[in-house]
């Protein structure tokens, strides 16, 4: 056991009584996660109120041909005419009824709205995130055990680059070498517009489009898990069960699959959640220089208005997602360390 | 023993690394492949692909605001009467209307031929029914509420005769613009809510039949368009959340039409095969406002503007510092054409100063001789004075959204420095400039409106009673600029039905506007597009000479387009939009490799785990 390992022992015994029951702790944490989401529901519902030139009314029927009156009507059908308070306890009212209020852009339920683009952004995320994982875990450790060698120093650098490259800078390179250059992709969207393809054809076409944003989002996340996974596999190189592996015979590979591998994972999955829920928000750029039909520009034509409804909408789910994601890494934590399982 | 054999030797070794090699010929060959031959040239069949670079609100047409679903609405909807080829009114579902002596009675002829995409008769009934939709309706109103306020009452004395009652006479017709709904379709559903994407049921050339959010809408040529059936099978337009890759979508052939471009993306596509460019007449203006000494509805005084800018000669000498020419060949490349009044010059009746005005010529020394003579007095540091002694120093603010005002201010900010007056230049965003504006809170500010082929709407902006409420409700005023002269004028043309008579009068009006020097007019930004022209042709424009195809007041532009003969069309990708036959294999390919890779992995495992 390393030193390290036993203060993060110790940290998490901080957090959670000693004897603490498993439901207990899920209760701590649901807890604390219930009044996060709480506050990003005030903060979401008055930070976009304090907007520079923010009356949708007036910005709405900007430049067209509306008498006073009507953007007075127009007011009062947002529900704009009431005080701050007012507005606000309706709108708290109306989220625990799962009614996230209704767009004045789009003329629609917000939360359909919302819906709509989740699934694609969520495809588009998910895909990338487990590719950029499973990659970046994978080579993490191969860097690691092979320390300082030519494999490390290239996978390392490579992953590195990629990482400080801007996203917009790289999708847009890609989008000009393999979709209008190469002619190998199409140059946006999640399916050919106008076909009526089903089944494989239609996998195989949303698959197509999916293939340059992906790859995208790949190159530019996959390095903070090669990095992580590498630091904690080398933090488990020098430990005494290894020495112990190896004079049992072991092969060196078995050594690195069966003994360090699985204890640098420990970190490393927590890490791998605590992203995840900024993925989602942050393929925002990727999802436009692509136009995959997702939440990220949506969220874009909100502020224009403002759409304040959308707005909030977008930042309650955005914020839910990496709270969840937040909780989600508590909970596998918890599971995966035996230490805390004891406890 | 500690095994020191590195991993990757050995059998396994091999066999992973012939797993890679596969790996990486799997995805050089597609490479190779599209390399060596290009895709054949499709046939140009199927639909216009027209990439669609701004979202839709909604395609309900008492809902929609957005300029991207109204262009649309434009191909579904005839309206009573339509703006034609040069912006000149045309017949439209009504082949020919009169107006009573006083102006106020409106009668419109329906032939009784006309009819509905899915073949119901369409009658004065459908435009009763329309126009009574948005003046009793408050929630229709959001989109064209402002085209019925002057109408009273409207009747249909029979099914081919609409008549149409005004509040006060207007010379404008009435019966433009507000798109005419299929009362069959629209009196059975909640027309506040019905979304009107799928399926639908229209009067235009093309008529929407699906609409996937965000992706893209998809709208059927008409066979029973009065005008006749269009040439092609439809329009299908495509979503893209930039203009760069809509501009890759047309080099690879997957859109047919993609208009909004920069100065550069446009000069990229010039003299591409198979690809023509259009640079054509834009219908806005840009100018820069130069803060007169706003006040609001009551006459109270708004806003921090520099009172120095109350004083005419000072802003006629700050628009005499500026280079109108300079500014259209360094901002937009030339793609553009020099500014005069607010009117463009796709609107030739309305273009241009009334006989005796001129334009203002770019003159520094007039300018400083000018400001001498008024007395504004040049410090040591080279900046002047302001009658109380104040130095000269006035903000400068635009859209942090539009790259062109920052270059204007980089051109503006030395011109006037060159004639003693110093100028703070800020770029914030659109709601911060639409807000300070209303308010008052600016000396200097880039403006700019699009102008619609009636005039009325733009002067109605400067009249005296449109200026805002204090805390900035109420109207809205295009420069804080009141002349009860010009509102004399403004009402006359308002009512005047000759339409010579009018443009005079609207000619008065606007350089009336210019010579209050309120609100500098420094060009007209053309219209930006390219088409693929070995797929389309017969691409009307709008005016016929050097105007846009897409983008107009009306339906021209795509309605008269034709496929181009299959001879004489070289390359291009595969044009149908679907996935290439690659795809298939190098996917198969693929999903093998990476599951040959994870069995591999187990088997290496599960014998390793045996051995032990």
């Amino acid at each position: 056991m390393t030193l390290l390992g036993a203060d993060e022992a110790l940290v998490a015994e901080q957090e959670v009584p000693a004897g603490s029951s498993l439901g207990r702790y899920l209760l701590l944490k649901a807890g604390a996660a219930l009044v996060s989401l709480a506050m990003v529901v005030v903060l979401g519902f008055f930070s976009f109120r304090i907007l520079p030139g923010s009356d949708p009314a007036i910005n709405l029927t900007r430049g067209r041909r509306v008498s006073a009156e009507e953007v007075e009507r127009l007011r009062v059908q947002f529900g704009l005419d009431q005080p701050l308070p007012v507005q606000f306890l309706r709108y708290v009212r109306d989220l625990f009824t799962g009614d996230l209020g209704y767009s004045y852009v789009y003329n629609q339920p917000v939360a359909g709205l919302i819906l709509d683009r989740l699934v694609p952004t969520l495809l588009l995320t998910g895909t990338a995130a487990v590719i950029s994982i499973v990659l970046g875990l994978w080579l993490g450790q191969r860097a690691a055990w092979r320390r300082g060698s030519w494999f490390d120093k290239v996978q390392t650098g490579l992953a590195l680059t990629f990482w400080s490259v801007p996203t917009f800078w790289l999708g847009l390179l890609l989008l000009l070498v393999f979709a209008g250059g190469l002619r190998l992709f199409p140059a946006g969207g999640m399916m050919s517009p106008g076909s009526d393809a089903e089944g494989l054809a239609l996998v195989l076409d949303v698959a197509w489009h999916m293939v340059l944003p992906v790859l995208t989002i790949v190159a530019v996340v996959y390095a903070q898990y090669l990095m992580v996974m590498r630091a904690s596999v080398l933090e488990e190189m020098t430990a005494d069960y290894l020495t112990t592996a190896r004079a049992k015979g072991l092969t060196e590979d078995k050594v690195r699959t069966r003994h360090a591998v699985p204890n640098a994972l420990l970190p490393t999955v927590t890490l791998v959640f605590l992203t995840l829920g900024g993925l989602v928000g942050g393929a925002v750029t990727v999802e436009t220089v692509f136009s995959w039909p997702g939440l990220g520009y949506l969220t874009f034509q909100g502020l224009s208005a403002p759409d304040l409804p959308l707005l909030q909408g977008t930042f309650v789910v955005f914020s839910s997602i990496v709270i969840a994601m937040n909780f989600v890494a508590d909970l596998v934590y918890r599971v995966l360390d035996p230490r805390l399982k004891a406890a | 023993m500690v095994d020191q054999t590195p991993p990757g030797r050995g059998r396994r070794g091999v066999l992973r690394r012939l797993a890679g090699a596969g790996a990486a010929l799997a995805l050089a060959l597609p490479l190779g492949l599209s390399v060596a031959a290009p895709p054949p040239a499709a046939a140009a069949e199927g639909d216009l692909k027209v990439a669609l670079t701004s979202d839709i609100d909604t395609l309900n047409p008492f809902l929609a605001i957005l300029a991207s679903s109204t262009n649309i609405l434009r191909f579904q909807y005839e309206s009573l009467v339509q703006y034609g080829t040069n912006n000149e009114v045309v017949p439209g579902l009504a082949s020919e209307w009169q107006t009573s002596p006083d102006g106020k009675t409106w009668t419109f002829t329906i032939p009784a031929d006309r009819k509905w995409s899915d073949g119901e008769p369409l009658t004065a009934e459908d435009a009763v029914w329309t126009f009574d939709a948005v003046k009793n309706e408050e929630a229709l109103q959001q989109a064209n509420g402002g085209l019925v306020t002057n109408v009273a009452e409207v009747t249909a004395t029979d099914p081919q005769t609409l008549v149409m009652t005004l509040n006060s006479p207007q010379a404008a017709n009435p019966g433009a613009e507000l798109p005419i709904v299929p009362e069959h379709v629209w009196a059975d559903v909640d027309a506040a809510t019905y979304e009107n994407d799928t399926d639908t049921v229209g009067s235009g050339p093309f008529v929407i039949t699906s609409y996937a959010q965000s992706q893209s809408v998809e709208l059927k040529a008409n066979p029973n368009f009065w005008r006749g059936a269009p040439k092609i099978s439809g329009l299908t337009y495509v979503s893209y959340k930039s203009t760069d890759a809509a501009v890759q979508a047309l080099r690879t052939s997957e859109v047919d039409v993609v208009s909004g471009l920069t100065p550069a993306q446009f000069q990229s596509l010039e003299g591409q095969q198979g690809i023509t460019t259009n640079s054509g007449a834009g219908r806005r203006y840009q100018a820069m406002a130069i803060n007169p000494g706003a006040v609001d509805a009551d006459g109270k005084p708004l806003g921090n503007g520099n009172p120095a800018l109350k004083d005419k000669v000072l802003r006629e000498a700050i628009i005499t510092a500026i280079d109108n020419q300079t500014l259209l060949d360094r901002v937009l490349q030339g793609l553009g054409k020099p500014g005069q009044t607010e009117v463009p010059t796709v609107y030739p009746a309305y273009f241009g100063f009334a006989p005796g005005a001129t334009q203002r010529t770019f003159d520094p020394a007039k300018a400083n001789q000018m400001l001498d003579e008024a007395g504004y007095t040049k410090g040591a540091d080279g900046v002047r004075t302001d009658k109380s002694g104040k130095p000269l120093e006035l903000r400068l603010m635009g859209r942090n959204s539009d790259p062109t005002h920052q270059q204007l201010a980089e051109f503006i900010q030395p011109w006037l420095r060159d004639i003693g007056i110093a100028v703070e230049v800020s770029m914030v965003t659109p709601n911060q400039v639409n807000d300070d504006s209303t308010l008052g809170k600016y000396d200097l500010y880039f403006t700019g409106w699009g102008i619609g082929p009636d005039p009325d709407f733009q002067l109605s902006i400067n009249r005296c009673d449109s200026r805002p409420n204090a805390d900035g409700s109420g109207s809205t005023s295009e420069s804080n600029w009141c002349d009860p002269a010009f509102d004399e004028l403004y009402d006359a043309q308002h009512a005047e039905l000759d339409p010579a008579k009018r443009a005079e009068l609207v000619k008065q009006a606007f350089t009336m506007i210019h010579e209050a020097a309120v609100n500098d007019v420094l060009y007209y930004a053309d219209s930006l597009e390219a088409y693929r022209s070995d797929r389309f042709t017969g691409f009307t424009k709008q005016p016929e000479e050097g105007g846009v195809v897409t983008g107009q007041n009306g339906y021209w532009g795509f309605y008269d387009a034709a496929p181009a003969s299959a001879a004489g069309d070289a390359t291009g990708a595969a044009a149908d939009g679907g996935v290439p036959g690659w795809v298939l294999p190098v996917g198969i390919a693929v999903l093998v490799l990476a599951a040959l890779g994870v069995v591999l992995g187990l088997r290496r495992r599960s014998t390793a785990a045996d051995r032990e």
